[in-house]
């Protein structure tokens, strides 16, 4: 197979580091602790303590109000939150929304970059520019010109159409509406990052193979691809963890959620229960599942990236 | 496997040397991802008599949508308090990465590589887990609903230290060792030697970091829920689910979006690799 032929480069996603060299190392042993005080005290203030406290919080029942006391019951809310037809709903449909998001991270931006490699110079900037602005847009911003390109009378979406959906009101197309704009606001993020991932593969493989009378989908499929796997894996990672994140702030302002829970998702279930039930220990006890399954979905990502660049060497 | 054969024998095409197909793919993602944006816009500048208007270009141009949203909402006020909010967090930010990457990479100590984990692994650490004891804290201390709750839990983040250790690994080793020869403490060498030399570096990564603090919603949103002190909860008065009043809340959206952009106008390419080569939050 091809494959076995191309040596692999890591596309520089983050910076190459410099190889380390010895520091001088005689200043107060202390020093260097100093200097990393302030960020560990604000991590561990702003961060770490919360997360412990979340745990904690996750054994009581408590309503959030200072004044009243919180009454410690063991597994309950974990015991609660496994019987609500919510949570299971809310995994499911987070996974619809990662899947519904795969064709704008992933799909698109490697089929584009691959018809747009030898695009270059000014017209490659002007495009740039073009499809990277929708993520500088701020996410309340996007939402507000989203609602009136979908609103069911006068919205362009269905003038241009010819339909009369009512987007953000009904179930499905809430749920598509909501996958669609958060897709537009990633997507040439995506596309520059797969165009970075094609410009750091060198073109010598695919010239040895081309002499060797390989055709240019045998190149794309066995060479090109198996190299871009790295950033295939990082885009990946970026859309399973954050896919919940970034939808947040368009479903608390477009649907709050519905329409019937239709656009709930983990996270916005995780701020429904804490601050429109006030119901904490709850919150909380979904919190904790949800910070552990995360983790373990980005250590078995990770793990899955290092396995393919070691495959690829 | 079918499918990808099928994609791949497609893709082939494009590799020609004159990519038409390329520049075609580019210009239809370019256009449609830049239409909404050009859509508020546009609907911004309509008079209030052409708000449903669908004609491509607004004509004639109005200001009405604007004066109406400088006077529904204090707008030269949530400007001001957005600023302040995301200048507040870009540079305390930039301040904690600078002097904990100074740390991680002009020293070794023990449990460097632990403590280094301590900063990366917040990365996994999403606010809706952490967001209730941290409200109650906001809470006791008498912030909520001030600019200042939402400045100090975000005064630290992981991105700031990774980016600006790995600048400053790439830091010329004689010149520490130069300034320490010269009798200059590590305080003194990190603000005449170090810094100095990192200002496109801090530039850069100050940009990043103040962009992705204006465009935040989820803390600002939980922090004023009563006060909507910044223009993007500002913006969310408009947005009800009967009746709204397109014109000015695209006028607001416009101007909610609008200093990010401008900067972006200026320094596209800084912008674009900063996000690029450190991804997301």
């Amino acid at each position: 197979m091809l494959a076995t032929l191309a040596p692999h480069e890591a596309p520089p996603i983050v910076d190459a580091t410099a190889v380390r060299s010895p520091r001088p190392r005689r200043v107060g042993a202390l020093v260097p602790y100093l200097y990393l005080l302030p960020g560990l005290a604000l991590l561990a203030v702003w961060v770490y303590r919360p997360l412990t406290q979340t745990f904690q919080i996750s054994f009581v029942s408590w309503n959030l109000l200072p004044t009243s006391p919180a009454r410690p019951v063991g597994l309950a809310n974990y015991e609660r939150l496994f019987t609500l037809p919510d949570f299971g709903s809310a995994l499911g449909r987070t996974a619809v929304l990662i899947l519904g998001l795969l064709p704008f991270t992933i799909v698109v931006p490697v089929v584009v970059g691959l018809l747009a490699r030898r695009v270059r110079g000014r017209a490659a900037t002007v495009y740039q520019g073009l499809v990277f602005a929708p993520l500088l847009v701020a996410p309340v911003a996007g939402a507000a010109v989203w609602q009136w390109l979908l609103d069911p009378r006068s919205g362009a979406v269905n003038q241009i159409l010819g339909t009369t959906v009512n987007w953000l009101q009904e179930p499905g197309p809430a749920q598509l509406a909501i996958i669609v704009i958060t897709g537009w606001h990633v997507l040439g993020f995506a596309v520059l990052v797969v165009a970075a991932g094609l410009a750091g593969i060198t073109d010598d493989y695919a010239e040895a193979a081309a002499l060797d009378g390989a055709t240019r989908g045998q190149i794309t499929r066995w060479i090109t691809l198996p190299m871009l796997s790295p950033t295939l894996v990082f885009l990946l990672l970026m859309t399973v963890l954050l896919a919940a994140q970034w939808s947040f702030p368009l479903i608390d302002t477009l649907t709050h959620g519905g329409p019937a829970g239709a656009t709930t998702n983990v996270y916005y279930l995780l701020w429904d229960y804490g601050f429109h039930s006030f119901d904490a220990g709850l919150g909380a006890a979904a919190g904790v599942i949800f910070f552990l399954g995360f983790g373990v979905i980005a250590g078995g990502l990770v793990w899955l990236s290092e396995k393919v660049s070691i495959h690829d060497n | 496997m079918t499918t990808s054969r099928a994609m791949t024998a497609v893709l082939s095409v494009g590799e020609t040397r004159r990519p038409v197909l390329g520049h075609a793919a580019l210009a239809v993602l370019g256009v449609v991802c830049i239409f909404p944006i050009y859509w508020l816009y546009a609907t911004s500048f309509r008079a209030p008599e052409d708000i449903y208007s669908l004609s491509p270009f607004p004509w004639p141009l109005s200001g009405a949508n604007y004066a109406t949203a400088f006077q529904v909402l204090d707008i030269g006020g949530l400007l001001l308090n957005t600023t302040v909010m995301a200048v507040g967090i870009a540079l305390g930010q930039l301040l904690t990465g600078l002097l904990a990457g100074y740390a991680f990479a002009a020293w070794e100590f023990r449990g460097k590589q632990l403590l280094y984990l301590v900063f990366v692994a917040t990365w996994l650490v999403p606010f809706q887990v952490t967001m209730i004891p941290n409200y109650a804290l906001l809470s006791q201390l008498g912030v909520l609903n001030t600019i200042a709750g939402v400045v100090l839990p975000s005064l630290c983040s992981a991105l700031g230290v990774i980016l600006l250790r790995q600048h400053m690994q790439g830091f010329p080793t004689e010149l520490l060792e130069a300034a320490r020869l010269d009798g200059r403490g590590s305080w003194a060498t990190l603000w005449t030697v170090v810094v100095p030399n990192l200002r496109p570096a801090l530039a850069a990564l100050g940009i990043l970091l103040f962009v992705n603090a204006w465009n935040e919603y989820f803390w600002p949103a939980l922090v004023l829920q009563r006060s909507n002190a910044v223009l993007q909860l500002g913006l969310r008065s408009f947005m009800g689910s009967e009746g709204n009043d397109w014109g000015p809340m695209m006028a607001t959206a416009g101007m909610a979006c609008l200093p990010v952009l401008l900067l972006y106008l200026v320094l596209q390419k800084q912008i674009v690799n900063g996000f690029v080569r450190s991804g997301l939050k």
